[in-house]
């Protein structure tokens, strides 16, 4: 109960609006001082998303939210340097989080 | 001890601390209210820093005892009010974060905090239904824990190391489980002696913050 009241409270926690990336072919994600920057990000169809993490510690880019994981990508990033990339095919609003850090979240939108 | 009681205030301290809202002043060293603010001793921006980082610390300690206590005892409006106070000085140290290093690391540091009070939390319920192996578990996750915290500061200031923090955090998960336990076998003045030392150790975590934060950015602390 206490978990899920967690993580009930965490979605409430979350919601930092960061710059808006631009369009382009790949486009690079940093996970530093445990946040996902930078956050929302929007980006052209079939472009390579890749998540370097920055910080001395395992964070995972894992698709979804906590309440509702979509099992599209759920990997650790095991430290300073650990990088993650996916390619995004289709048009649509993608959710992701850190799982060891819930409050961790970010979303590209895809165009 | 009302153990039914206490199984339910686990959860109601969460909903506590997550409830509470933010009505703190955005200076740090002017956010402290009541019997626990303290002067800064010198007119400095890195005085100011250190005394003030010290009296969040050290009020945390305070808090979380008081909570800890009301909770063993079974004392429910005391329990809430304790820990709806020590949510508030969660915001506050949240605060002083952000005020260095932005409100991405303010919305960032206030979940981690407050995770290792969920935490502890779970440790006074296990101590408090003599549930060993879910005390067990909470230790684990605090001593996690102390991971995740030095790496949020090294991240955040390069002039502290990871392992050096994780260390320091660690010496204050265990010396509040020292109050925790003594608190829970009814030894007031182990319970107290204890407190007093998990309070003065906040110092060590406090200082050496302040003195990174001003050598991080010395144009901004430099003496005035």
């Amino acid at each position: 109960m206490i978990r899920g009241i967690r993580g009930l409270a965490s979605l409430f926690l979350t919601g930092s609006l960061g710059a808006t990336a631009a369009l382009g072919a790949d486009s690079d994600i940093t996970i530093k001082t445990f946040q996902f920057k930078p956050t929302p990000i929007e980006v052209k169809a079939g472009t390579r998303v890749t998540w370097a993490n920055a910080d001395d510690i395992t964070h995972t880019v894992t698709s979804g939210t906590p309440g509702s994981r979509d099992g599209r990508f759920n990997t650790p990033l095991a430290g300073k340097g650990a990088t993650f990339s996916f390619t995004f095919p289709e048009a649509g609003t993608y959710a992701y989080f850190c799982d060891r850090h819930q409050s961790m979240r970010g979303v590209i939108y895809v165009k | 001890m009302n153990t039914q009681w206490i199984r339910l205030s686990g959860g109601a301290v969460i909903v506590a601390l997550f409830g509470v809202g933010c009505s703190m002043s955005p200076a740090m060293t002017h956010s402290m209210p009541g019997p626990t603010a303290r002067a800064a001793t010198s007119a400095t921006a890195a005085a100011d820093l250190r005394t003030g980082l010290n009296a969040l610390l050290g009020e945390h300690v305070m808090l979380a005892a008081a909570a800890t206590n009301a909770a063993l005892g079974g004392r429910q409006a005391e329990f809430a009010a304790a820990a709806a106070a020590l949510d508030a000085n969660s915001v506050d140290i949240a605060r002083a974060i952000g005020s260095v290093y932005g409100a991405g690391a303010e919305q960032a540091f206030l979940p981690l905090w407050r995770r290792h009070i969920g935490f502890f939390v779970d440790y006074t319920v296990g101590v408090a239904t003599k549930d060993k192996p879910k005390q067990d578990r909470a230790v684990n996750d605090l001593v996690g824990y102390t991971q995740d915290f030095g790496a949020f500061l090294a991240s955040a200031n390069p002039n502290l190391p990871k392992a050096v923090v994780a260390d320091l955090v660690k010496t204050h998960v265990l010396t509040l489980k020292d109050v925790v336990d003594a608190q829970a076998a009814g030894n007031h003045p182990k319970a107290y002696m204890a407190l007093r030392g998990a309070a003065g150790h906040m110092a060590m975590i406090a200082d050496p913050l302040a003195e990174a934060i001003v050598k991080q950015f010395s144009s901004k602390y430099a003496a005035q």
